[in-house]
């Protein structure tokens, strides 16, 4: 691509390669070089301002199909009066903002979850029944499995179709939690969960408590060897809670462990109907509530605390979200195909005396399989009376970390000195150094506690000693994210104070040779999303204004009142 | 000039309008392919290659025709503050109030009512009892089916003799007419031929180097199995606890905070492996009243 | 736009590469129904009638007596004794060349073999013919007497404990290692199941009987020479670690680079605008 130099009287052309070289600039593909407004006196460029006016958008020539087009909603609201909710509907502003899209992978995933599950749960039967097994898979010949292990391998291996959708079953779970905690930092790095948003905070981690819980009832049911060893552990963890945790153990199981196997079928009950239930209607209340309450938004030309700016729910929108969800629809399914997830068939049916080394729970449950290796050998004794190991690892902790987080919009709050007002413009990372720094802190102790859930695994990767390697987590785990937590805090707080466009995306701009022999730069025009002469944004839904109940004291004045656009 | 707002955002639509094409044209081969494939009884994978396809490009299509081809605005939509008029509170607190007072001036009622209510929860828990099955926590928890004189035997059934075991072997065993059984589940090692005491007062446990200890790990109730022979250590597989063999297999390194229960053994006059007695404490891992209802050795 | 074209050609890209790996899967793959693997494996001559105690002795001298002694009776704090340990023991140290020791090391590390076949019945003939007791001999392990769902019972009962129910191995207390068994031929199976080297516990005859091993050996060899991966890469077979970090890097990274293309960055409200 050459490009041309506005008329100096020669022409100067420049390989778009001789220009990168130069090393100089930073200089970027273009796709439309206008110069033209370059006076021809030589002056600085002048580029034009917003005020501009704008042709009708309508063209005569298409007014005909607009016509036809606009019957369809017409007849729909003969019929519904749908007209003025539907137009609030399909104007509703979704900010552009990339990390805006990281919710929909866990609601997509769970879509996906739901499709793929009814499907599973036309083959699988859930029954801890002993059976001799008979099917594809040689080494199972003759052996005593349950039918809930059986049926398992059999939709794997005998019926089409049924192990993609079983891995894509385990794939789409996977990062469906996965989904759920990006989405959740971004919530908490941005400041999303302040007021108004504190009750959606906290459906929000309600869900991720629900699908952790549902993730591993579903990696249970099928009683393979790996999985009923996480179903004993799971037993010690009810046994040790205090007073009540036997008769929890039992009323899970229907006895002492194993139980009598109804096991099987409670959690399959739970993991195909109770659970989805919650979380399907906990799912609505979370989107309902955004709906409601509206998008929050990152400070930006034209963005207060008052409005939304962004791209139309109908048609953008719509279209980048639908397509967004093929898009994880055929990932998942790309990970079904290529990638093996829990091969069940090698494992073999579980006898609660045989065993397999390398046994971990799903990733998201790793940080409690890691905080049970770290704990030291300690125990409570008390007259007559006990607090075993597993309780300060496997349910003391999981309860302090949901509950202080839970809280946790009502504690910064408490140490906030912002004022008290509904919170509609983001922070950005960098604006609140302390919060940033403690998150990513947060973050990297549940990371480590994950990396020490596979001790063994990665002490035989690295061929070092399985000790070394456990003393090392359990010091990494409280110091590392000490280390990182300040790193982050640090580079937040520079960020902060430093030039101000750190981070931002460059502006694009033209290198010119004059006919003399010098260079100069060009910056070229903006374009929507780049922050550059961005067009006056046009106003949806206007009525929703109601000028005479506005609350400035609520509001607030916007942190960045309507900057000049 | 046309209005930015909905204009393209690209400066050329025609070739973004036939990448899309192109994607979608994917999307639609992918879907012969998969039907060809299905028919043809191709392997699964490749189903499943073609499945991801028709999603990857309908959806890469969509996406390109939603981010170039259709307007970006931005547009803005004013927010209405998350507030109600004093008005509206005044009614709202006046509405509360109105049964509030009712309940109140009836204050024997309303305690009943509470208690009621209380005591519909307890009925409510009640059924759910059912779910224990025929037992409730007992003396299972601190008991297994060994007892004086109970023969140890394989997982086929078959009773162990002295001669099970070359030194450095180790075999799962269980108490005779219990094979299987989830507490019973005992590891059987031979350190060495001659009697092992692993601590003071259990000289006669160990005839001829066999030692016995609870296969059920005292931190998390995973099944000990693994012997490191040559270190006399017993290893847990789930959190890697470690127990010391030679010294009532001790835990010496990771969470376990008790030793692996000894099961005592001696020799019936047949030559079998027998148990002396039950294990000497509840085995597996901790619960609330494990020190509670424990009263010595069960004969 | 070029700007377009380009994310468009990835995932376009992604997908033909990730078809044209499903072919790849499905050339190197059998489908599970045909031939069962581990029948046809060759195992190594287990004749010591044609081996050389000469020829032993020399090797011996050569590889060996430095530390074990000439007289194979060990070194205190450096060698074991070899005097009745058995032909088996032998043959399984040397043949997977564990021994000669490279390094001082809690646990030796396999080595390609450093002798031929012959060479390692040499020595192995040569230190079983200094001493009267019989060790362990060389187990003869015919798979083909194997059966498989015979072997996978025994091999969770007893071996998935150290080496996975996978067979891929894993890391024991204090440096020792469960090595994987991707190495393993039936022949040093049998050797390891009757000897117990190193920290492996020792099964004999009563625990695991001769047709036991057999099919011992067929359901290892089954499972490590051509473990069915009916649902794609097997991820090194370690289970729901390597699955976790695939969900999240592949899987989400993926979906996440897709959000950035899709969604795009908010102006900085702070900048200066350029107009005029």
């Amino acid at each position: 691509m050459n490009l041309s130099a506005p008329d100096f009287g020669h022409e100067v052309r420049f390989g778009m390669d001789t220009i990168a070289n130069m090393g100089v600039f930073r200089v970027r593909k273009m796709d439309r070089v206008n110069v033209s407004t370059r006076r021809e006196d030589g002056q600085e460029p002048r580029f034009e301002s917003h005020e501009r006016t704008y042709e009708p958008r309508v063209s005569p020539s298409s007014a005909n199909s607009n016509k036809a087009i606009a019957a369809v909603p017409r007849w729909v609201d003969d019929r519904l009066t749908l007209a003025k909710g539907g137009k609030t509907f399909l104007n509703k502003i979704f900010p552009d903002h990339w990390s805006f899209m990281l919710g929909e992978i866990s609601l997509y995933s769970f879509i996906i979850l739901l499709a793929t599950g009814v499907y599973l749960t036309f083959f699988f039967v859930p029954s801890g029944h002993m059976v001799l097994y008979h099917g594809p898979y040689k080494p199972l010949w003759g052996q005593h499995v349950s039918e809930a292990y059986m049926s398992t391998v059999n939709l794997s291996l005998d019926t089409r179709f049924g192990l993609l959708m079983r891995q894509m079953h385990h794939w789409a779970a996977d990062i469906f939690i996965a989904a759920a905690v990006v989405h959740m930092c971004r919530v908490f790095f941005t400041g999303a969960f302040r007021r108004p948003r504190e009750i959606n905070w906290m459906i929000g981690l309600t869900l991720m408590l629900l699908a952790i819980v549902n993730g591993f009832l579903g990696y249970s049911i099928p009683d393979d060897l790996v999985s009923g060893t996480g179903l004993r552990i799971a037993f010690s963890i009810f046994e040790s809670i205090p007073i009540v945790g036997n008769w929890l153990g039992y009323a899970v199981f229907g006895g002492p462990y194993p139980g009598n196997g109804d096991v099987i079928f409670r959690f399959y009950i739970a993991h195909v109907l109770i659970l989805p239930l919650l979380i399907l209607g906990l799912i609505g209340a979370h989107m309902g509530m955004m709906v409601y309450q509206k998008h929050t938004q990152f400070p930006g030309p034209g963005r207060t605390n008052k409005n939304v700016v962004g791209a139309p729910m109908f048609p953008t929108f719509m279209a980048k979200t639908t397509g967004y969800f093929f898009v994880i629809v055929g990932v998942i399914a790309l990970m079904g195909a290529l990638f093996q997830i829990n091969p069940i068939w090698l494992y073999g049916q579980y006898i609660p005396y045989k065993v397999s080394y390398a046994v971990q729970p799903d990733w998201y449950m790793g940080w409690l399989d890691g905080a049970l290796r770290i704990m030291p050998s300690w125990e409570l004794h008390l007259p007559g009376h006990m607090i075993p190991n597993v309780f300060f690892p496997a349910v003391l902790f999981p309860g302090l970390t949901f509950n202080i987080l839970y809280a946790w919009p009502f504690i910064e709050r408490k140490f906030s000195k912002a004022p008290d007002i509904e919170h509609h413009l983001l922070d950005r990372p960098r604006d609140n150094p302390k919060r940033t720094g403690l998150g990513v802190g947060v973050l990297t102790f549940y990371f480590m506690l994950f990396g020490a859930s596979s001790t063994d695994v990665l002490a035989n990767m690295f061929h070092v000693s399985l000790n070394t390697v456990l003393w090392f987590f359990r010091f990494a785990v409280f110091i590392v994210p000490v280390i990182v937590g300040f790193a982050a805090f640090q580079l937040a707080h520079e960020m902060k104070e430093g030039p101000q466009d750190l981070g931002k995306r460059k502006r694009h701009n033209i290198v010119v040779r004059s006919a003399q022999g010098g260079y100069s730069t060009i910056p070229v025009e903006g374009r929507p999303g780049d922050g550059h002469g961005e067009p006056e944004p046009e106003v949806l839904n206007p009525e929703v204004l109601h000028p005479e109940v506005l609350h400035p004291e609520v509001l607030g004045e916007p942190l960045h009142a309507d900057l000049p656009l | 000039m046309s209005d930015p707002r909905y204009a393209d955002r690209t400066s050329r639509p025609k070739t973004v309008e036939r990448t899309i094409a192109v994607c979608f044209t994917v999307s639609l081969l992918s879907t012969v392919g998969f039907a060809a494939t299905y028919w043809q009884t191709g392997p699964d994978m490749l189903l499943g290659v073609f499945f991801a396809m028709i999603f990857l490009g309908m959806g890469v299509g969509v996406i390109a025709w939603g981010k170039y081809l259709m307007p970006q605005g931005p547009f803005v939509e004013e927010r209405h503050p998350l507030t109600t008029t004093e008005e509206d509170k005044q009614e709202f607190a006046e509405a509360f109030g109105r049964g509030a007072d009712s309940i109140k001036r009836r204050k024997l009622l309303g305690k009943l009512f509470v208690a009621v209510n209380g005591v519909f929860a307890i009925a409510l828990i009640i059924p759910l009892r059912s779910l224990l099955g025929a037992k409730t926590p007992g003396s299972e928890l601190y008991h297994t089916n060994f007892g004086k004189g109970t023969r140890l035997v394989t997982v086929n059934g078959e009773p162990v003799t002295l001669a099970a075991l070359d030194v450095g072997g180790a075999q799962t065993v269980f108490p005779e007419g219990y094979v299987g059984s989830a507490t019973g589940q005992t590891i059987l090692i031979r350190p060495q031929t001659t009697p092992l005491v692993t601590k003071p007062g259990r000289e006669t446990w160990s005839p001829a180097g066999y030692l016995a200890f609870s296969k059920v790990c005292t931190h998390a109730g995973c099944p000990v199995g693994l012997y490191l022979q040559e270190f006399k250590e017993l290893l847990c597989p789930c959190h890697q606890s470690v127990f010391d063999v030679s010294t009532g297999a001790t835990q010496v390194f990771g969470p376990a905070p008790r030793p692996l229960p000894q099961l005592p053994l001696a020799v019936n006059s047949q030559g079998y492996l027998v148990s002396q007695h039950d294990y000497d404490e509840p085995i597996g891992p901790g619960f609330w009243s494990r020190g509670a209802l424990w009263n010595g050795h069960n004969s | 736009m070029k700007k377009a074209i380009i994310p468009i050609l990835i995932v376009v890209g992604v997908v033909l590469f990730g078809s044209a790996g499903a072919f790849a899967f499905n050339v190197t793959q059998l489908p599970p129904s045909q031939s069962t693997p581990g029948e046809s494996f060759t195992y190594p001559s287990l004749s010591l009638s044609s081996s050389s105690i000469t020829q032993g002795k020399v090797l011996f001298d050569e590889n060996c007596a430095s530390c074990h002694g000439v007289e194979a009776n060990g070194a205190t704090g450096l060698a074991p004794p070899l005097l009745g340990v058995g032909p088996a023991t032998i043959d399984f140290w040397v043949s997977t060349g564990r021994m000669p020791l490279e390094q001082s090391a809690i646990q030796p590390n396999v080595h390609p073999d450093r002798f031929t076949r012959s060479q390692t019945l040499d020595i192995v003939k040569y230190v079983s013919s200094l001493d009267a007791r019989a060790g362990p001999p060389i187990p003869v392990v015919n798979t083909k007497r194997g059966n498989l769902a015979q072997g996978a019972n025994i091999f969770a009962l007893n071996c998935a404990g150290c080496h996975v129910i996978t067979g891929v191995g894993d890391a024991l207390a204090d440096s020792t290692f469960a090595p994987s068994l991707a190495l393993a031929n039936p022949t040093l199976i049998g050797e390891a199941v009757r000897t117990g080297p190193g920290n492996m516990p020792i099964f004999d005859t009563t625990q695991i009987t001769p047709a036991q091993l057999n099919s011992l050996a067929r359901y290892v060899t089954y499972l490590t020479k051509r473990p069915q991966d009916a649902g794609g890469a097997g991820l090194g077979h370690v289970g729901p670690v390597a699955e976790g970090f695939v969900a999240l890097f592949f899987g989400v990274g993926i979906l996440m680079l897709v959000a950035y293309w899709i969604g795009d960055r908010t102006p900085d409200p702070r900048i200066e605008e350029h107009n005029e």
